[in-house]
């Protein structure tokens, strides 16, 4: 395993992606299932952002119980009230609920104010209305619409169809796995959150980019001189840019890592947290999909055209051992062709 | 030339003493979105957001942020003391009222003031004592916004602030008004015409105040003050005085829409503590600054020399996008919010994969066996070309999203736009320079500073 592990950190690894990718797959639609299921099964725990209500937040001391809370928030009306009291850092009591009637945004947060004895002043509010939350979401959603169509549309012209469907596929895959993970644990949907998912999306799109941008490349240079399926051609790639992927998730997931551990646990600040798992939970999946769910997706739509299963026939008759690493050979080749020719390698280079 | 442009930009924000603005979320205050209760004209929704704006200026908020998103108004008061009546002073709908005018007076002359004092005080005062009183104040002297009420007699200013007013209680209300329009006959003039309710009381404040002079009143400012020329007018007045054309039809719009001429529902209405919001800033702060030195770190692990420049560009990055929120807070109130801190923060992986994209080419070229500064300079055209790509998907989607969104997925999909083009701009201008630089004086062919390992045998398992 080391010696793997030193392979990739040289860039020279000659996994086999698309061998894999079958059995990867098959996890990856067995879990988008459950979160589909659980998404129709639990639903999504909408903030009133969506629902509509109101929140309160108060500065929370020792000797006040969220019972003590419950109970002034009772005796003004609001008997539902879904009351809180969030650690980390200075604790806060939240309290959620509809706005009793006779009640003010500010009567309620001075009566809350009053049973957690801090200063009026010190409390947070927030009341929305219960029809903002459809215009937010209507407007996200044709925003989305809009966004898959432009992109499509982007990737069509850049690339060709195959790969803007499989791209989408993987933007797709992401999403389902993220929002059922959110209906799976109940975690709150935010407007915060739906930034997030739309994060998501944008890095899912870009790391899909940078691998089908290298495809492209290599097929331009590649498939005219040698007798590569387009297996093997997808594999190649994805090696090549296998080890920038797996850089770009570290150095991504490092600050969103930071933005909750940080942010939420030490600090207490929950704003940060509900942007923080959606962004966490999508960055992984991302970068995977890309690899794992879209490249094969292009790749098994591209071996139906003529040239390519003309490819497939042909190395199937010669029966190549080691198709994969004929094909780095020859990128190799290739790229010698077209730099500078190598030099003699002088004597302190290291072996 | 970049590092020059990124540094004179920031030394001249920083001299200029400009920081960016935070919002509400960050420094606590209230945030309120407010939605027409009905179908509005656009020309009613600007004049509505108009008078709101001029409601919040007279709270006093040092950076209000007042925008149209659709139909919508999202307004913004960071900072602000007395949140609720903040709240209150923004959506409510004043009343236009008509009020016949007692007296008229200078409010810089302290004797006038004084005089109206006494009038509007009337004999509860008894007159010995107004002798030794000093003498009151304007604000003293004026009727409070709060109590404003159209059954009392008031005491208010004109719209310029200079004349003052002491009116009667209204003898009818904006609510009786059918049309108004402004017209050029020989002079600019404003015809009414009132319903039938508002066409009887009318006449009946006409016959009362012959050759007086009547208040137009919105929210607590005398608008104009015509006189009466007729004791019937069957429904239809005409407003003449010397109105330039602009004077002209902003009275039309005030008598047409009344005071907010719009009845707005509230959406949402946030109110954050000064507390929370600092906590949450100062916990997005440390989580930014732990965050990056991370990446850092990783960076410089992984990399050697190469990482430096990563960490430098992310400098450069950072000292440009301070510069433009400052910019953006200071001319355009634009305020930071939490979503576009939080967007900021995930942009490090953005900008931090520019430099991964192509020092994993370099690493490529000089593990077939290429010179390391040839590498450099040849990896560039590939690698930027993919950056180019996939950041062009990255502005599509930020595009769309600041075009069709509101509030906080706007504000992100604001700053996402912005770092992108940041990150294209310090990739080609920045990066490429000084990784060529880098990889020509200081590497000298020993790659191994860059974080790269040559191989020799040919690949094989």
């Amino acid at each position: 395993m080391s010696f793997s592990i030193r392979r990739l950190y040289r860039g020279d690894t000659n996994w086999d992606f698309l061998g894999v990718s079958k059995r990867v797959l098959t996890g990856s639609m067995i879990a988008v299932l459950i979160c589909v299921v659980a998404l129709f099964v639990q639903g999504l725990n909408l903030g009133i952002e969506f629902e509509g209500g109101g929140v309160w937040e108060a500065p929370a001391s020792e000797d006040i119980t969220t019972d003590d809370i419950r109970e002034a928030a009772a005796d003004i009306g609001m008997t539902d009230a879904r009351v809180q009291r969030i650690t980390g850092g200075d604790d806060i009591f939240r309290v959620r609920g509809e706005l009793p009637s006779g009640e003010t945004a500010e009567s309620v947060g001075s009566e809350l104010a009053a049973a957690a004895r801090v200063d009026s002043e010190a409390v947070s509010a927030r009341t929305v209305s219960p029809s903002f939350g459809d215009e937010v979401a209507g407007k996200a959603r044709r925003a989305l619409i809009v966004f898959f169509i432009l992109i499509a549309l982007y990737l069509t012209l850049r690339f060709e169809w195959k790969m803007a469907l499989g791209a989408l596929v993987a933007v797709a895959h992401d999403i389902a796995l993220t929002v059922g993970i959110y209906a799976l644990f109940q975690f709150e949907i935010s407007p915060a959150t739906v930034v997030a998912f739309l994060t998501i999306m944008g890095y899912s799109l870009y790391d899909t980019i940078v691998v089908f941008d290298r495809v492209k490349d290599n097929e331009r240079s590649l498939s005219l001189k040698t007798r590569m399926t387009y297996s093997d051609l997808a594999n190649v790639s994805l090696n090549q840019v296998i080890m920038r992927s797996v850089n770009t998730t570290i150095t991504s997931v490092l600050p969103v890592i930071s933005l909750l551990v940080v942010g939420s646990l030490i600090m207490g600040a929950t704003t940060l947290q509900e942007f923080g798992i959606a962004l966490l939970i999508g960055l992984l999946v991302g970068s995977y999909s890309s690899v794992f769910v879209a490249m094969p997706l292009v790749s098994s739509l591209k071996r139906r055209e003529p040239h390519w299963a003309e490819q497939d026939r042909s190395a199937e008759v010669l029966s190549e051992s080691n198709s994969i690493e004929n094909a780095a050979t020859a990128l190799a080749a290739d790229r010698y062709d077209r730099s500078s020719p190598p030099r003699p390698r002088k004597k302190g280079r290291k072996r | 030339m970049v590092l020059l442009v990124a540094g004179a930009s920031l030394a001249g924000v920083l001299s200029a003493g400009w920081s960016p603005v935070l919002g509400v979320q960050l420094q606590g205050g209230v945030e309120v979105v407010l939605r027409p209760a009905d179908e509005v004209s656009d020309e009613q929704f600007e004049r509505a957001i108009e008078i709101i704006r001029n409601r919040v200026d007279a709270i006093g908020v040092a950076e209000p942020d007042i925008t149209r998103q659709g139909n919508q108004v999202i307004i913004q008061l960071p900072g602000v003391k007395d949140k609720q009546r903040a709240v209150d002073l923004i959506g409510q709908t004043a009343e236009l009222t008509f009020r016949p005018v007692v007296s008229i007076f200078d409010s810089s002359d302290p004797n006038q003031l004084a005089a109206v004092q006494q009038l509007v005080q009337g004999d509860a005062q008894d007159s010995d004592s107004s002798e030794s009183e000093p003498l009151p104040t304007l604000s003293e002297v004026l009727t409070p916004p709060d109590q404003d009420e159209a059954s009392e007699s008031v005491v208010l200013l004109g719209s310029e602030g200079q004349t003052g007013f002491v009116l009667s209680p209204a003898a009818l209300t904006g609510e009786v008004i059918e049309e108004a329009a402004a017209t050029f006959q020989g002079q600019w003039i404003v015809n009414v015409s009132f319903n039938d309710e508002g066409a009887l009381l009318f006449d009946q404040m006409a016959v009362a105040n012959y050759q007086k002079q009547v208040a137009i009143v919105l929210d607590g400012v005398v608008e104009s003050a015509p006189t009466i020329n007729a004791t019937e007018f069957d429904g239809q007045a005409v407003i003449s005085g010397s109105f330039d054309e602009e004077e002209a039809k902003n009275l039309a719009l005030v008598l047409r829409f009344g005071a907010l001429p719009v009845e707005f529902e509230r959406d949402d209405v946030r109110t954050v503590s000064a507390t929370l919001g600092e906590g949450t800033l100062r916990a997005g702060v440390i989580a930014g600054l732990v965050g990056l030195a991370l990446v850092a770190l990783y960076m410089l692990l992984y990399y050697r020399l190469l990482g430096l420049v990563a960490v430098c560009s992310l400098a450069v990055s950072g000292a440009t996008l301070w510069s433009i929120i400052a910019w953006l807070g200071e001319s355009q109130g634009l305020a930071l919010t939490l979503a576009g801190a939080t967007g900021i923060i995930v942009s490090i992986g953005v900008q931090v994969d520019s430099n991964i994209v192509y020092y994993e080419r370099i690493k490529e070229e000089v593990r077939r066996g290429r010179a390391v500064k040839s590498a450099a300079d040849g990896s560039f055209r590939a690698a930027f070309s993919t950056i180019i790509w996939a950041d062009l998907a990255s502005l599509i989607g930020a595009g769309v999203l600041y075009q069709l969104t509101t509030g906080t997925v706007r504000g992100f999909a604001l700053y996402l736009g912005i770092t992108t083009l940041i990150d294209l701009a310090v990739s080609f201008f920045f990066m490429r320079p000084l990784v060529v630089l880098v990889a020509r004086r200081l590497v000298k062919e020993k790659p191994k500073r860059l974080g790269l390992t040559v191989t020799t045998g040919e690949a094989s398992i």
